[in-house]
This record gives C-alpha cells, sequence and structure tokens, in this order.
C-alpha cells in the first residue's frame, strides 16, 4: 500500500487547548481518525479496533500518538473532548478547533464530512479512514473502514521495524 | 470450457469492431449521433468503452485462448478513447451550466484536464478499460508511466500544448480518493450530478485493479458506497432505479417517465457486485419496458422527447440496445432473442467488410408502428455486446479472474486480420481453435501460436501438418478449419 495523496496538515488545539499541528508530533508515527464524540455506531467501532491495533503492538505502541480529529467542533470542544475519550479510549488524544480550522483538517486528509439533521439534533457523517503519518509528519499509510485490527496491526508492526532499521 | 462456436453474426460484431478499431485518427464514420458536442449516449466515449467490454465478454467466455485476436483491437479503441476528440468537451462541460446546476456556472472555471474532477462519465471508462485489458492479457502495458496521457494541441487556437500524464496505477488512485472525498456516494459526471450508473465503471476498475495489484479498493469502495446510498435508496418510488444525485442540494432524481436506459445500463453494470439486489427486481422492472411483436419480436418503445425550457432534449437514448444488454447479462435469453429478432427484422442489419451492424436510423417507427429508430451505440455496439455476453458475464470477470496458468497455457498469441477465429480454447491441455481465411479484408493470413509444451502436434481439418515455422500456421482459404495442438 501506498502513501495516501493528501496534504495532512492541520492546525487545531488539542483536549487540553494546547495549540498543535502536525509537527507538534514529529519524531513519533501519528495515528489519526476522524470523528465526533456524538458518533453512535462508526467512531466507537474505529477507536475500539484502533486500541485493539495498539494492545497488538505493544511496547512498540510508544512510538505512536492515536490522535481524534473532531468533525463537529460545535459540540466537541476541548472539555468535552477530554472528558469523551478519557472515559472510553484514554490513549486518544483529541483534536478540535473552529469550524474553519477542523474543515481545512478534513480537506487536507480528504476526508468527507455532512452535517445531517436528525430527530435528536445532527449528526455528521464522515469517512471512516485511518491515517499514518511518520516522524516527519508525511502522509506513511491508510487504511479503510473495512480493515481490521490484526491486518492494521501487521502494517504498522512492519513500518515501525522497518524504521528502526 | 467456453461457450461453444460462435454465430455468423456474433463473428460479424467482432469484425465490426475491428473495423471500427481502425479507422484513421478522427474518423469516426457510422460512429456519429445526434446530439453535438459528444453530449450523453451520442459520444464516442461510450461507444469506444462498451467495444472493450464487448471484446472482454467475448475472450473471457467464448475464445478464452485467442488473446491475440482481441488484446491489439482493445489498445487501438484505447488509444481512440484518449484522443482530445473524445474527451475536449470537458473543457466546456466542467462549466456547469445544464439545467440542473445553471445556479453552479458562475463558480465553475473551465478545466483542460478530462479526469482530474468530476466527469466519471468519461474518466472511469479510461480506468476500467485499461484495467481489463492488463487484466485480460497478464501485462501492465497501461502501467508505464504515461500510458494514459490526455495531450492537445492546436496550431490554430488553445495556446500552449495540454499535457495530462497518467497511468493505469495513478488513475485508479486518483479516481479512489475522488470517491473518498465524496463520502464514497460517488464522483459526480457532469458538476454537481452524481449518477448512480455512472460509478459502476470504476468500481469495475477498482476490482480488476486490485486482482492485478494487490488490494481491496473494490470492497473498500462498495462497502461505502452501500452506506453513503442507504440514506437515499437505490430505487424510486416506482420501483426503478433512482437516476442521480444533486451534491449540493442531496436531492435525488427518479427515473421519472421512467427510461429504459436508466434501469438497464444501471442493472447490467451493478450486476458485478450486486448480484441478488439486481435480479431480484429485473423481471418486474423489465416488464414495464417491452412491447411485444410479431412471431416473437419483442422491442421497447423510448418516451417522446422532452421538452425542458421551451426546447426539445436532442439525444441518443439507446433504450433498445441497454434493454438487450441488461437482458444479456441477466441471463433473460427469451426477451434477448426477441429483441434481436426486432433488430434483425425491422433494423436493417447491415454487413460491411465482413463486419455486422445496425445503421443509425433516426425515423421512430414503420407504417405498421414497429420500432426502426437505433443510435450507433446500440447499432454499433449494444447488440453486439448482448450478443456475445453470456449470463452473468460481466459479473464473472468481477468475480473470477483467469484461472492460475491460463497466461501460460496454450494460446493464440497473435491472429491476422483477416483470419476469423469462431472457436478458441483448451479443453484438458489441447488447444482448440477453428479458423477461416477471410478475404474481404487484408492480412497475412496466420495465427502466432504460443503456450505449446515441446513436441506438441498440430492437426488442420484433421490432417496433422508442419507450421511454416514452429509458431506460425496459415490458414488455407475455403472452409472454417478445425486446428487442434496435442501434447
Amino acid at each position: 500500500m501506498t502513501a495516501p495523496p493528501i496534504r495532512a496538515t492541520y492546525s487545531l488545539v488539542d483536549h487540553h487547548n494546547t495549540p498543535v499541528t502536525e509537527r507538534t508530533y514529529r519524531g513519533r508515527w501519528q495515528l489519526v481518525q476522524f470523528g465526533f464524540t456524538s458518533c453512535r455506531v462508526v467512531c466507537p467501532r474505529a477507536l475500539a479496533k484502533l486500541d485493539d491495533v495498539l494492545d497488538r503492538l505493544g511496547d512498540a505502541a510508544a512510538a505512536v500518538v492515536p490522535l481524534y480529529v473532531t468533525v463537529d467542533p460545535e459540540r466537541d470542544i476541548p472539555e468535552r473532548l477530554e472528558a469523551h475519550l478519557e472515559a472510553t479510549h484514554p490513549r486518544f488524544t483529541g483534536l478540535t478547533g473552529t469550524a474553519e480550522q477542523t474543515g481545512d483538517a478534513a480537506a487536507s486528509f480528504r476526508v468527507f464530512t455532512r452535517r445531517r439533521d436528525t430527530p435528536a439534533g445532527y449528526d455528521v457523517q464522515h469517512t471512516a479512514m485511518t491515517y499514518l503519518l511518520d516522524p516527519a509528519a508525511a502522509p506513511a499509510r491508510y487504511w479503510s473502514d473495512t480493515r481490521d485490527a490484526e491486518s492494521i496491526a501487521a502494517d504498522l508492526t512492519a513500518l515501525l521495524a522497518a524504521a528502526r532499521t | 470450457m467456453s461457450h461453444g462456436v460462435l454465430t455468423r453474426e456474433q463473428l460479424g460484431h467482432l469484425r465490426h469492431w475491428d473495423n471500427l478499431s481502425r479507422q484513421l485518427p478522427n474518423d469516426w464514420s457510422l460512429m456519429q449521433g445526434k446530439g453535438v458536442s459528444q453530449d450523453d449516449f451520442g459520444g464516442y466515449r461510450f461507444q469506444l468503452a462498451y467495444m472493450v467490454y464487448g471484446l472482454a465478454l467475448a475472450h473471457r467466455h467464448r475464445l478464452p485462448a485467442a488473446p491475440g485476436l482481441f488484446a491489439p483491437t482493445i489498445r487501438r479503441l484505447i488509444e481512440k478513447l484518449l484522443m482530445p476528440e473524445v474527451w475536449l468537451y470537458w473543457r466546456d462541460v466542467s462549466r456547469g451550466g445544464s439545467v440542473f446546476n445553471a445556479h453552479l456556472s458562475e463558480g465553475l472555471a473551465e478545466e483542460w484536464d478530462p479526469v482530474v474532477r468530476d466527469n466519471i462519465m468519461y474518466s472511469a471508462y479510461v480506468q476500467s478499460c485499461a484495467a481489463l485489458h492488463d487484466q485480460l492479457f497478464g501485462t501492465d502495458h497501461y502501467a508505464a508511466p504515461g500510458s494514459l496521457t490526455f495531450r492537445h494541441w492546436s496550431f490554430f487556437w488553445g495556446g500552449p500544448e495540454k499535457r495530462f500524464a497518467y497511468d493505469r496505477d495513478s488513475l485508479t488512485e486518483h479516481l479512489y480518493w475522488l470517491m473518498v472525498e465524496s463520502g464514497y456516494l460517488g464522483v459526480a459526471c457532469e458538476p454537481n450530478c452524481v449518477f448512480q450508473i455512472c460509478n459502476q465503471p470504476a468500481i469495475l476498475g477498482f476490482r480488476l485493479h486490485d486482482q492485478i495489484t494487490g488490494g481491496a479498493r473494490a470492497d473498500d469502495v462498495v462497502a461505502g458506497y452501500e452506506k453513503a446510498w442507504a440514506d437515499f435508496g437505490r430505487l424510486d418510488d416506482a420501483g426503478h432505479y433512482a437516476m442521480m444525485i444533486s451534491q449540493d442540494t442531496r436531492e435525488v432524481r427518479p427515473n421519472e417517465r421512467p427510461s429504459p436506459w436508466v434501469d438497464a445500463w444501471c442493472g447490467a453494470l451493478m450486476n458485478t457486485w450486486n448480484h441478488d439486489f439486481v435480479h431480484g427486481h429485473y423481471r418486474r422492472q423489465v416488464a414495464d419496458f417491452l412491447e411485444p411483436g410479431p412471431d416473437g419480436t419483442v422491442s421497447v418503445p423510448s418516451a417522446p422527447a422532452r421538452q425542458v425550457m421551451g426546447q426539445e432534449i436532442v439525444s441518443d437514448t439507446c433504450d433498445f440496445g441497454w434493454v438487450a444488454a441488461w437482458a444479456s447479462e441477466m441471463g433473460d435469453r427469451d426477451t434477448l432473442d426477441g429483441l434481436l429478432a426486432h433488430a434483425d427484422r425491422f433494423m436493417t442489419p447491415t454487413w460491411r467488410d465482413g463486419g455486422l451492424y445496425y445503421p443509425r436510423n433516426d425515423t421512430p417507427s414503420d407504417a405498421d408502428g414497429r420500432r426502426t429508430e437505433i443510435e450507433p451505440m446500440s447499432g454499433n455496439v449494444l447488440l453486439g455486446y448482448a450478443r456475445l455476453n453470456v449470463a452473468d458475464g460481466l459479473r464473472r470477470i468481477y468475480q473470477e479472474p483467469w484461472p492460475a496458468g491460463h497466461h501460460d497455457a496454450p494460446r493464440l498469441a497473435a491472429v491476422d486480420r483477416d483470419v476469423e477465429v469462431s472457436r478458441a480454447e483448451v479443453v484438458d491441455g489441447v488447444l482448440h481453435a477453428r479458423l477461416r481465411r477471410d478475404r474481404t479484408v487484408p492480412g497475412e493470413g496466420t495465427v502466432t501460436l504460443a503456450g505449446l509444451p515441446p513436441g506438441t502436434r498440430l492437426w488442420l481439418g484433421g490432417t496433422e501438418v508442419t507450421p511454416r515455422t514452429p509458431s506460425v500456421l496459415d490458414v488455407p482459404d475455403g472452409a472454417a478449419v478445425d486446428m487442434v495442438a496435442a501434447p
């Protein structure tokens, strides 16, 4: 699998309200998932899968920064992201920003997003691709939603091992 | 085992496609439709691409041991598909302004690159035809950098040369990411217009690319596509295929009238990955379109031309041809036979240079009200496609790659233009072919054999022969003869 043809740039804040860009995490591999905390099906499944991936990596997971970028900045303010992730997927750092900033981030990863009205308010349709940026913050890999934890972990393990040699 | 010996009519369609593929650059004789500027099915891209698809079906299911008959024709057709006359419409259409999205035209700029955004009604054919070629013939021909280059330069206008270089892999990658960006709903044709059907060739292309290179893009796209369309429904309220969706308003346009081509085109292609759904709705859908005629003939009436903005829409509907192609994919032999019988009786089958086609006729019907109207897309391509296809034929190309070892098996590796091949298959390690020298077209009258084990012996018409070289066999004049190459 080749590197995705994406810019992979962003200028956001993390869930501690600290400004971050893709360069902030240079030196580590960024595992990037887009979603939103109100998501009822796709995101919980994707984040649980990535937790499984990180478990499978063992100690090597220390080289990976798991990031969860919101596509719903209106509701996913830093405090909400922090509370949600600490309760459910504590290894992940949530990233948010203004609507323009999160929109730019989604566009730079070529993530589709669309707000859709629902009886309960609204949700945000989005593609559930998982991205990997290398320690230089350049796009390295992507995995579609259909890839399972085992195969993603195998790819990642091989990549991390190759980078160490 | 293939599907037996080709009929005279099937051979005639193959010859006609080969003849069209050999027309001089920008000679589009017999291929011009009613409309202007390559609009709709009058566009050369559709004829060229579905000739490639039809050749692929014929090779895969009927003459699997004759790659040398098909590969050069497919390459010539793809070469024509890349010609500016085929895609230059995009420079204008990219600006928007269709009746569906006139409000967008202010925000859209002229785009020369015909595959960079939208226009999946062209780009997916380039992608899928190149992938079909490479998958069928076990080659990386179109993986060469720049092998799919769109180039235009005129002495008289347009400034510097326009050149957009792609290849099988880069174009597939590009279309995949356009699909991702769309949320898997699909890439637009005209700006803002995502047609359900027009993304089917891209899915076929992704699958073939997966078969060539490994990977699972087609599965990814199909999974996402299913979810994305679940919000809108594949079928409209009347049970026919939804035609398109507007990207900005998310409004779905039904198959309003309904038009046969919408269901038939979509069903014929979507069957590749969605067999049960397509088959499950086919009988009820097609029943709305068929009109029985005399002696078992069956026709497909077209709805009257629509009036929009005070204008009558001039287009090639290809309703008749598309329903024939659909029936062939569904394995509906009765309907297909009835349609072909109608065409043979009322649509002036014509032989030219050994090729069979049904020439364009703009007259709606004869004095008895029998449909006579036929478009170049139907008359040149779709009726031949239907005649050469087998039940679930395109689906099987999608689902079942060649068996291991196919490309090294005994085969006709090259076939001169003047040799007609009506059988070519390997049965229990023995190559069987039926060959005829066709003097209506020029050529050297030989076939070139490959993949034969050492010590293979050749028989022609039951008599053992020694070819003039170990691999080149002269085909004698006269009636078709059976060739057997056995270890």
